[in-house]
């Protein structure tokens, strides 16, 4: 098994030892984090610290010096989005923190994502992304594109305020399987049962899968809104799709 | 021991809803209002009120009042008869007519979005990005927004003397997160957390001259809400930020305050109760008892009732049941712990005013006052 003296990274080092818990996640983490090149980790620390400049300058540098753009996304940016997310969980950081490392992940998409659309890479699938009409809070749908893209999905984002019709449409119109919706206000979460109507009333219902999530949203709302899964966080949000990708692929 | 109270009968419109056997809670001696205003203050009553605090507003409701979204939003008439459903048609002893969150906002020149019959407002554009642009417009009181809510409040104080009218004010926190936008704004509270403080200082005058616009108006409590949820922040974030000039706004505001705070609060309720409020209206995600164990005497507790499970797609007898449960914790008041969707069902939200009546029935050993079981002893605070 890998230990923390494995990680070149000090930074990374105290960020597994300080805010990890569980034995599953601490041994995923230390087995990653031994594997990847010292400056897949400064990436990863840097994100995690939420410097962006310095992301972007070291993700600019990996690739001049050869670093494929894939490694560079799993090794370095999503590897330390995975801390950061560990840690939004167990509620170490909050929404603020979560944003700023969200920021530094963007500096670096900036330059993997072209490449890695050039390069034809097949995505796992098409997710369309919105938030439900009424609501005009993005912040968490946007973590959830953020990382569904890192994930290898290909993700169609609605903004907010989204109707349910417009969401019948954006599947017609992308061939897709795959539907997040998020709400903040508890008076608004009643429209991801009408956008789920609205699929049925469409006659599709049965070919998409819906995801749902936000704040107030708990599983059990989910379940009442004929939804087929409900992701707490980003990172349950990938795990989710991918789950529910198999299913419909 | 005071006779009964003689105000005005039980609404026709409940009766008509309800039977002719629908009775009020036998030998009940206080008036809506000052059983809300007591219990505000942690004070005695002869029953545990019902209340809104934020907004009971349904479709159901716009129809009995022929009072409709996005209108009654800017219409002080519609307005004041839409909230009065609240007392008229669920038997709640508040009435809360601000709906919306953009009192402040709209006043302030944000870009709002005044909603549909079943949407709400919302603002959809960020207008600031340097505190020191921020100025209060000469006619912010004459602008639309509060033009409406504080005519509905003139109009509620003087068709509704007994019942108790709720205002609200959305604190410089929340007002930043319309004006700046909230990704913006929470980046800033690490990236610049000092620019953050000057919003909320160029911020807090409008909030206040709201505050007391509409005690001014006739409301006996103000709502003061200010989103510094878990969901979002640090509890240490309101610590740092917020705490200090919430000591000041309880002190400043010339009235009794209701500080209401989305989600699971618990991390931070005694920040709160350090602040002032007089009474902290919570959410469903924070166990009752836990909440008063911390708050203590220190601050009142109102709301708990959750609002997408229970109350949307919930029954009546679910409604009941919950209220029943929150009010055995002993909390100061029973209501919705936010705004409820607009496709809650009246017959559902009546639940709140019955169990009211008949918990504080069983609960009034002299015939007179409501004297809350002690806790369990498993539960929260040590039984005595």
């Amino acid at each position: 098994m890998a230990q923390l003296s494995d990680i070149a990274n000090e930074f990374i080092r105290d960020e597994i030892e300080e805010f990890l818990e569980r034995p599953e996640e601490i041994e995923r983490n230390l087995a990653l984090f031994s594997r990847v090149s010292p400056a897949m980790q400064d990436i990863a620390a840097a994100l995690i610290d939420g410097d962006d400049v310095t992301v972007d300058r070291l993700t600019r540098k990996a690739l001049d010096g050869g670093v494929g753009a894939l490694e560079i996304m799993d090794d370095g940016l999503i590897a330390g989005m995975g801390i950061v997310g560990i840690k939004f969980r167990e509620g170490y950081v909050f929404v603020p923190e979560v944003l700023v490392s969200a920021r530094a992940m963007k500096a670096g998409m900036a330059h993997i994502e072209p490449i890695l659309a050039a390069s034809g890479v097949e995505p796992i699938g098409t997710v369309i992304m919105g938030t439900v009409q009424g609501d005009l809070h993005d912040i968490g749908k946007n973590l959830c594109i953020m990382m569904l893209r890192g994930g290898g999905f290909t993700v169609i984002d609605l903004g907010v305020n989204t109707s349910p019709a417009e969401f019948v449409a954006a599947v017609e119109e992308h061939s897709a399987h795959l539907i997040g919706m998020s709400a903040l206000l508890t008076t608004t979460m009643p429209n991801m049962a009408k956008t789920v109507e609205a699929f049925k009333d469409a006659g599709i219902r049965e070919s998409v899968r819906f995801m749902v999530g936000g704040a107030p949203v708990t599983p059990e709302f989910g379940k009442d809104v004929g939804a087929d899964g409900y992701g707490k966080d980003a990172l349950a949000c990938v795990e989710l799709a991918k789950k529910l990708a198999v299913e419909v692929n | 021991m005071g006779s009964a109270w003689k105000g005005p009968a039980i609404s026709p419109a409940i009766v008509k809803r309800r039977g002719e056997n629908f009775t009020r809670l036998t030998g009940e001696w206080m008036t809506p209002r000052r059983r809300f205003l007591s219990a505000l203050y942690g004070g005695r009553v002869d029953k545990v009120p019902a209340m809104t605090l934020s907004s009971v507003v349904t479709l159901d409701a716009m129809e009995i009042a022929d009072a409709w979204f996005p209108e009654a939003h800017l219409d002080a008439e519609q307005m004041a008869r839409l909230a009065a459903t609240a007392h008229e048609e669920l038997g709640l002893d508040t009435i809360m007519p601000v709906f919306h969150s953009q009192l402040e906002a709209d006043a302030l020149d944000a870009a709002t979005w005044w909603g549909t019959v079943d949407n709400w407002p919302a603002t959809n554009d960020h207008v600031l990005t340097d505190p020191e642009d921020f100025k209060i417009p000469s006619d912010y009181l004459n602008r639309p927004s509060f033009e409406a809510a504080l005519g509905a409040i003139r109009l509620l104080r003087k068709r509704y003397p007994d019942v108790g009218i709720v205002g609200k004010v959305y604190g410089p926190w929340s007002v930043g997160y319309h004006l700046v936008g909230i990704e913006n704004y929470l980046m800033d509270t690490i990236l610049d957390p000092d620019k953050i403080r000057r919003y909320l200082e160029v911020m807090l005058p409008a909030c206040m001259m709201s505050a007391h616009a509409q005690l001014e108006a006739g409301a006996d409590a103000i709502m003061w809400a200010d989103h510094a949820n878990r969901e979002l922040v640090s509890p240490e974030t309101y610590r740092d930020f917020l705490l200090e000039m919430h000591k000041e706004v309880t002190v400043e505001m010339g009235g009794p305050s209701i500080f209401h705070c989305c989600g699971e609060t618990t991390d931070r309720i005694d920040y709160f109760a350090e602040a002032g409020w007089d009474c902290f209206h919570f959410e469903s995600q924070v166990d009752p008892y836990v909440a008063k164990e911390i708050a203590g005497d220190r601050m009142s507790l109102m709301g708990n009732i959750n609002n997408p499970t229970t109350l949307f797609s919930g029954t009546y007898e679910d409604t009941y049941e919950a209220c029943m449960k929150v009010m055995q914790a002993g909390i100061n008041g029973i209501a919705p712990e936010g705004s409820v969707p607009l496709g809650t069902k009246n017959d559902v939200l009546m639940a709140l005013a019955d169990s009211a009546r008949d918990y504080s029935d069983a609960h009034r050993p002299d015939g007179r006052l409501v004297v809350h079981d002690p806790p369990p002893a498993d539960n929260g605070a040590e039984a005595d």
